[in-house]
């Protein structure tokens, strides 16, 4: 019973975090009704600029987490600019394979610049976990559980609260009706894009700083992660990111404890696979209907 | 020739068939990621049939082509009911599994003193068909492209037909063709299948080129370069996807002086190219063009003409 409480504690905590990456993902999709391969990379990108930072110069965890945002934004935007910007209308299987090359080309700039396959990474608290009654809470879990609630709130409050939330959300209903109301859609687009990526970069840096490491296969590893939690959550939900975050945390957990890492990883996709099958809208989206391969109606 | 050539022709020649089995969905305008696992399930199946059985290669071909068609049908007939990239990530799902349920498969045979067969993640070793029958590389790799020539004109000949007008028409619009009175379902299915016999063909041939077959090799990236073949290529014809192979392993090995920065040159490329020509490089407009060309230089009889639903007239 303890085991199975315990487990539950950290696949929540462990969860948030793709929760976290689900958010990203989801934003990028809510906007451009688009798949960025290259988000799991982008945030890769970042953390190795983080990296240098801290191994060259030996910068504490806040200096490293603020590059790593923006080294995930930058790249964010440079993936915008050159997979989705040219090609915003129409063309989705070209954006997503283009993105897809530039996945490649990102991952191969990081092993060129470090060769080596694993760099440290600076953890953010070194504490003994905190106990609470028979349970371990682990300090770097609990402000992962934070991030990963005070963002929600935060984008939810930027989507239907602020002006720039409103243009985008115009966007999301008619990107040409907005145009012709006199918002600049590319502009706005390409802040959304480094917005999602700096929301990547803040759940890299949570894993990474747990981790303790950061090596190239990162990259997929963020990508897939917050792929299967953004579908189990519902495609373009917010609140839907976290909770399929969560969800699929609680169950690795769970399988990791009682059948191994391989189950682990098997049991992920049987739930994506079942949501897909069942119920395609997943925990909070609405039911599939526009597709990505389908040009936008303009 | 050299070793060394064959060895890059027979990898070209193997990866094109799985290029060719995402082609043949994105022609119905899906797209799957998860075209690998119907590779790796005609890699194991017509390496187990050879290895273990001790079937002839002919044989072990067909039966990892007929297995890879069989998954691919079962799988397509609940997921091709999702769109888009509903129906992308759930292929992508489906081969994730397949990757792990090899990691899990031990199955071994004791021949000769020593054991055979797929041993979970660390591979299945000594598919061992081509040294016992003294089938040099340089055969293997003919053998690999004779496969490659009749696989292909039969599919050129599929793009042709009536099968193959259907296929493009609901790749452009699935409501209207629907409208016409075809059932996009069960041509999404056939469609599917023949891209599961297709992954399960080259599956088949890679195992017996390679000798030694792992999960790991059949993993999310495979699929996705097979999916981006197609695009690179272009999506107007069959030479398309073998294009899209050939620029990329062909250019890359001619390139490797540039070892470090091939990938960095490479996407960027692609990237660039997508923009300039969003349905590949052999895109339906250029095939079209050509075929015109063609026309003009053929006599008159040579020419098919198509109703609007596809039949000839």
């Amino acid at each position: 019973m303890i085991d199975l409480v315990q487990n539950t504690i950290d696949g929540v905590m462990i969860g948030s975090s793709y929760g976290l990456l689900a958010l990203g993902f989801t934003l990028i999709f809510g906007v451009m009704r688009r798949l960025n391969l290259s988000y799991g990379p982008s945030i890769m990108i970042g953390g190795y600029v983080g990296t240098v930072l801290y191994v060259q110069y030996g910068a504490g965890p806040l200096a490293v987490a603020g590059t790593m945002i923006l080294g995930a934004a930058i790249a964010g935007i440079y993936v915008e600019r050159l997979c989705f910007a040219p090609m915003r209308m129409g063309a989705g299987i070209a954006s997503m394979v283009s993105s897809f090359a530039i996945w490649m080309q990102l991952e191969q700039a990081a092993i060129l610049v470090l060769p080596r396959h694993t760099y440290p990474f600076p953890p953010l608290t070194t504490g003994a976990p905190l106990e609470w009654g028979p349970f371990l809470l682990r300090l770097d879990h609990l402000i992962m559980l934070g991030c990963a609630l005070g963002l929600t709130a935060a984008i939810q409050f930027a989507l239907y609260r602020t002006r720039f939330g409103l243009a985008l959300r115009a966007i999301i209903g008619n990107p040409v009706a907005a145009h012709l109301v006199g918002i600049n859609v590319s502009v706005a687009v390409m802040l959304a894009f480094a917005a999602a990526s700096a929301i990547g970069g803040v759940a890299g840096f949570l894993v990474l700083s747990v981790d303790q490491q950061v090596t190239p296969m990162f990259g997929m590893w963020a990508t897939l992660k917050g792929l299967i939690a953004m579908m189990i959550g519902g495609l373009g939900s917010i609140p839907g990111a976290i909770l399929g975050g969560l969800l699929l945390g609680v169950v690795e957990a769970h399988c990791q404890w009682y059948f191994g890492p391989q189950i682990r990883d098997l049991a992920a996709y049987i739930v994506l696979f079942v949501f897909l099958l069942v119920h395609p809208g997943g925990l909070l989206g609405r039911a599939p209907g526009s597709d990505i391969a389908a040009p936008r109606t303009p | 020739m050299d070793d060394y050539l064959i060895g890059v022709l027979s990898n070209i020649g193997v990866i094109s068939f799985i290029a060719l089995s995402a082609y043949v969905l994105l022609l119905t305008g899906e797209i799957s990621f998860g075209q690998q696992a119907f590779f790796a399930i005609g890699a194991y199946a017509a390496g187990i049939a050879t290895a273990l059985w001790g079937w002839p290669l002919a044989a072990a071909i067909v039966w990892g082509a007929a297995i890879g068609a069989g998954s691919a049908i079962l799988v397509g007939v609940p997921t091709l009911r999702l769109h888009g990239l509903y129906f992308a990530i759930a292929t992508l799902a489906f081969a994730e599994m397949v990757r792990i349920l090899f990691e899990l498969l031990r199955y071994q045979v004791l021949i000769d003193g020593e054991w055979v067969g797929p041993n979970g993640a660390d591979g299945f070793r000594n598919i061992r068909y081509i040294f016992e029958n003294d089938i040099s590389s340089l055969q293997f790799m003919i053998l690999i492209y004779a496969v490659l020539v009749a696989t292909l004109s039969m599919f050129l000949l599929l793009e042709r037909s009536r099968l193959g007008v259907i296929f493009r028409m609901i790749g452009e619009d699935e409501t209207l063709a629907g409208l016409q009175g075809i059932s996009v379902a069960r041509h999404k299915v056939l469609a599917a299948g023949i891209g599961g016999a297709l992954a399960g063909i080259g599956g088949g041939l890679y195992a017996h080129l390679t000798t030694y077959i792992e999960p790991r090799s059949f993993d999310v990236m495979l699929g996705v370069h097979s999916l981006a073949y197609g695009l690179i290529g272009g999506l107007g014809t069959a030479f398309g996807p073998l294009l899209g192979v050939l620029i990329d392993i062909g250019l890359l090995e001619a390139i490797r002086a540039l070892a470090g920065y091939r990938m960095i040159i490479f996407g960027g490329l692609v990237a660039i190219l997508l923009i300039i020509r969003p349905r590949g490089l052999l895109d339906e407009k250029l095939v079209h063009k050509i075929g015109r060309m063609w026309r003009l230089i053929l006599p008159r009889g040579g020419r098919v003409k198509l109703g609007p639903s596809g039949e000839k007239i």
